[in-house]
């Protein structure tokens, strides 16, 4: 069930500037983690502000829940959405203690805020000091609070600014996790704002990225990442090799050698293989279809990466394991495993 | 989740209250600027031909003076503090700010007593010395003497504003300026100067300000300028249209200095671009040159507050039983009253225009409820009359309308008309550190309590003025100590014997009655004092002075 739709919605901040938002519509389904990802400046806190009732669009129209909440001049206001909101600097009430912003969202005797406050924060794992203020507790904690205090009224979305980019990096990693769990035990629709990658492919349903106001792709995250529309997204999910090749009947030939491959039926001109670093494996056993000299290798720990460089100097990198041994100006022989094709022109 | 509970996404109740708050207050200003392009008084002519030229003259003589010597007095002292070590320097920081809190007219009639035959420094030679000098020791009552006074009570401001910028320059900068082989002095004048340029004409522009506000220190001197101009044109002629006229001239006086301080920041730069300044060390000079830099100082705050208050406590040991009495607590417990209900409207009209402010989509909104401080920068005199004109009019539209003739005026010449003009006048006082409050405090708080469902009433009263309490009692503080010394706008506009502590100080100093009136005068000062040094730590704290209104 479709919980969320956005149609064609146009946003810019004042007349001399370009759009915060252009052209920008999607559908999110019950229960979805959805996150909007994109460089600063890209629109993705704009569009979250828009959902949440805090920015009203220039064009086009938002449904929640089945109700159109914006459309033309007329908005339904922020406080009567029912949409639950963590900030990226968590915005807690600094005068309140902790229990108290967990209930502020609270209403009415009947519902027993009390209970249904501490009941959300045990969920969110915090489980004693209700009666500390804001300020007394560390990042992590805060973020918590943050998070119990969104969902505690049975927001119908819930929404997150960049939520894990106050925490270190130690802590990212498990707070993520957290919170993808915590999310999907209370059943609730998330949509999350990040620049960072790594949190996107590892914490949502799908992903939705943006790239100067414009919506440029928007699926699960194995297939952005593996089949994405454009260079841009390609590139937003690291690093991506491009090789100029000719098909020939029975497979593409290029400067660092031959790939068999029965796709080449289908092109007549010049092409572009696309393959990730990973997607590449490299060996010393001369039986690999491809090969390059190894300009320079970058050690990271837990990979290394080659630059790989053809008699005309153009590079690809590949990723390997960080326990191989290889030699500068060595040859190296590689084969890839995927690849997609498109037409170079 | 209805279609019905749909708005428009501009609109909230809040933005009425906007709009008649701004009406109110630029009602005054926009009615001496309409009354410009009318015909002038019957007694205009005459003004124009034999005082007018004396007024311009007299009021751009004191404007210049009283700049002169604000920046020598204020940029010294500035330097002084916040580069040398010496003697009593961590509490000069605050003495030399303590001037702030005496009214120009006490300070000019404190001095003519200080200086007058019976004063303690005649008394003191002829009793000593047996030196007989016929009348005052040093005739002050004339232009210098009015430069001397304005210069003294004033030159905190260009004080504070050089010393908020001396203290925010990085050390660095100084260092890079010796390392490049660069002396003291010199690095004093290229470097420092130059770069706190912007905050002392600032402090220069505030004092300019102060001067062009000033009724009671020219008047009690008999040096006439534009305000005893509008005084004069008022009370002596009856002529209200010369008296706008005068005022309009005034106002266009006003807001030239305030283009050519706007001017002068030009689009250069003036603070370097890290945070990380290194703490301030400052120059230890030799032995001699320490005592003397405390001596310089001394002399400053002796002269400027020290001496003059000594004064004041004598004339109070002398007179406090005569003058102290039912009547003066009536008269304490009014000026109190008055000047924190005035503290109070102001506080709620500035909460209400910048929490409207706060949820509103429209950015450009910010400029336009700017126009509510303007009045800080007109003349009281100015606002006096720009608020008497049409109230007289809607006094008159009223008798005319009611069937039975009351005969008296409604608003006019009651304490409506005064309550108004202090607002008009002193809105920005309070506006600027609620705003400055707000600001702190972030908008999301303000979201996220929205996005959990409540109201925008709600939300202003469980979160956002709970926050901004502080800034909110700084307003009402500094607003009541403005209003208790304000002089021609109360003398103006004040019902008929209706007295105020400043007014009664000022009435019985020019009735020869200056020992008496150091009564009210003491309990202004003090009170100015409080803020003054409030204020203070607010600028050690944040390097920021939250008063300042046209600063920035």
């Amino acid at each position: 069930m479709t919980i969320l739709a956005l149609h064609c919605i146009d946003k810019k901040y004042s007349e001399s500037e370009h759009y915060a938002v252009k052209d920008v519509s999607f559908e999110v389904r019950q229960g979805e983690i959805l996150s909007l990802v994109g460089e600063s400046g890209s629109g993705k806190t704009t569009l979250l502000r828009l959902i949440a009732g805090l920015e009203h669009p220039d064009a086009g129209y938002i449904k929640l829940g089945g109700q159109t909440v914006v459309e033309g001049k007329k908005s339904v206001p922020a406080n009567k959405r029912n949409v639950g909101m963590v900030f990226q600097d968590y915005a807690l009430f600094p005068h309140l203690s902790i229990l108290d912003n967990v209930k502020f969202g609270l209403k009415g005797k009947v519902n027993q805020p009390e209970k249904k406050a501490k009941e959300t924060l045990h969920l969110v794992g915090l489980n004693e000091n209700f009666q500390k203020y804001p300020h007394q507790l560390s990042g992590g904690q805060q973020q918590r609070v943050a998070l119990a205090r969104a969902i505690a009224p049975n927001p119908s979305i819930l929404l997150m600014d960049e939520p894990f980019s106050n925490l270190d990096a130690m802590l990212k990693d498990q707070v993520r996790e957290e919170v993808r769990q915590i999310i999907k035990t209370t059943g609730v629709t998330a949509i999350f704002v990040t620049h960072d990658t790594r949190d996107a492919l590892s914490t949502s349903d799908r992903i939705a990225i943006l790239h100067k106001g414009y919506l440029q792709q928007i699926d699960t995250p194995k297939n952005l990442y593996e089949s994405p529309s454009n260079g841009y997204v390609a590139n937003f999910f690291g690093r991506r090799n491009e090789i100029l090749a000719t098909p020939t009947n029975d497979g593409f030939y290029s400067n660092f050698g031959f790939i068999p491959d029965e796709r080449s039926k289908y092109f007549s001109g010049k092409v572009r293989l696309l393959f990730r670093p990973e997607q590449a494996q490299a060996k010393k056993n001369p039986n690999q279809p491809m090969s390059g000299r190894l300009v320079k290798q970058v050690y990271y720990g837990d990979h290394q990466l080659l630059h790989i460089c053809d008699d005309d100097g153009k590079l690809v990198y590949i990723r390997t394991n960080p326990y191989k041994e290889f030699t500068e100006q060595e040859r190296i022989f590689f084969s890839v495993k995927r690849f997609g094709v498109e037409e170079a022109f | 989740m209805q279609l019905t509970k749909q708005q428009y996404y501009w609109w909230n109740h809040w933005m009425i209250g906007t709009i008649l708050i701004l009406i109110l207050v630029a009602t005054p200003l926009l009615t001496i600027f309409l009354k410009l392009f009318e015909t002038p008084g019957t007694s205009w002519e005459h003004l124009a031909e034999n005082l007018l030229f004396g007024y311009f003259k007299n009021t751009l003589f004191i404007l210049a003076g009283v700049s002169f010597f604000t920046f020598l007095l204020g940029v010294s002292s500035a330097w002084i503090v916040t580069n040398y070590q010496f003697p009593g320097r961590r509490y000069f920081e605050w003495l030399l700010i303590l001037p702030l809190g005496f009214p120009g007219y006490i300070m000019a009639y404190t001095y003519v007593g200080l200086l007058d035959y019976a004063g303690p420094i005649q008394s003191f030679l002829r009793n000593s010395f047996g030196i007989q000098i016929k009348g005052s020791l040093l005739d002050i009552m004339n232009m210098p003497g009015a430069i001397f006074i304005l210069s003294i009570t004033l030159f905190p401001y260009v004080f504070l504003l050089a010393r908020a910028s001396f203290l925010q320059q990085s050390k660095t900068l100084q260092e890079a300026s010796s390392l490049l082989g660069k002396n003291n002095w010199s690095t004093f004048f290229r470097v420092a100067l130059p770069m706190a340029r912007p905050a002392i004409v600032g402090g220069i522009a505030l004092a300019s300000m102060e001067v062009l506000n000033d009724y009671g220190t020219v008047k009690y001197f008999g040096v006439n300028t534009f305000t005893t101009g509008i005084f004069r044109a008022w009370f002596s002629m009856g002529d209200a249209a010369t008296a706008i006229y005068l005022a309009a001239i005034l106002m266009v006086i006003v807001f030239v200095v305030l283009y050519l301080e706007g001017l002068q920041r030009g689009h250069r730069r003036f603070s370097a671009n890290n945070s990380m300044t290194k703490p301030l060390v400052r120059i230890k000079p030799s032995l001699g040159k320490r005592w003397t830099l405390t001596l310089i100082c001394t002399t400053l705050f002796m002269v400027s507050f020290f001496v003059p208050l000594m004064q004041i406590f004598q004339w109070v040991w002398l007179t406090w039983e005569k003058v102290i009495d039912h009547q003066f607590f009536v008269l304490v417990g009014r000026s109190f009253g008055l000047a924190a209900g005035v503290g109070l409207i102001i506080a709620l009209l500035s909460v209400i225009l910048l929490y409207s402010l706060r949820l509103s989509p429209f950015k450009w909104l910010k400029n336009v409820t700017k126009v509510s401080t303007l009045g800080y920068a007109v003349p009281g005199a100015v606002i006096a009359v720009g608020i008497m004109i049409p109230l007289l009019s809607l006094d008159h539209w009223i008798i005319a309308s009611l069937p039975v003739g009351t005969g008296s005026l409604i608003l006019s010449g009651t304490l409506i008309a005064l309550v108004f003009a202090y607002v008009v006048r002193f809105m920005a006082v309070g506006y600027n550190p609620i705003e400055a409050g707000f600001q702190k405090i972030g908008i999301h708080v303000n979201e996220a309590s929205r996005l959990l469902g409540r109201g925008t009433c709600k939300t202003l009263s469980k979160v956002d003025l709970p926050l901004v309490k502080t800034s909110v009692l700084s307003g009402i503080l500094l607003v009541f100590v403005d209003v208790l010394k304000e002089l021609p706008l109360t003398l103006i506009l004040r019902p008929f014997n209706y007295q105020t502590l400043a007014t009664k100080a000022f009435d019985m100093a020019t009735n020869e009655m200056i020992a008496e009136s150091a009564n009210a005068s003491l309990i202004i000062i003090l009170t100015g004092i409080i803020p003054i040094i409030f204020l203070n730590r607010l600028i050690r704290k944040r390097g920021l002075l939250g008063k300042v209104g046209n600063s920035e």
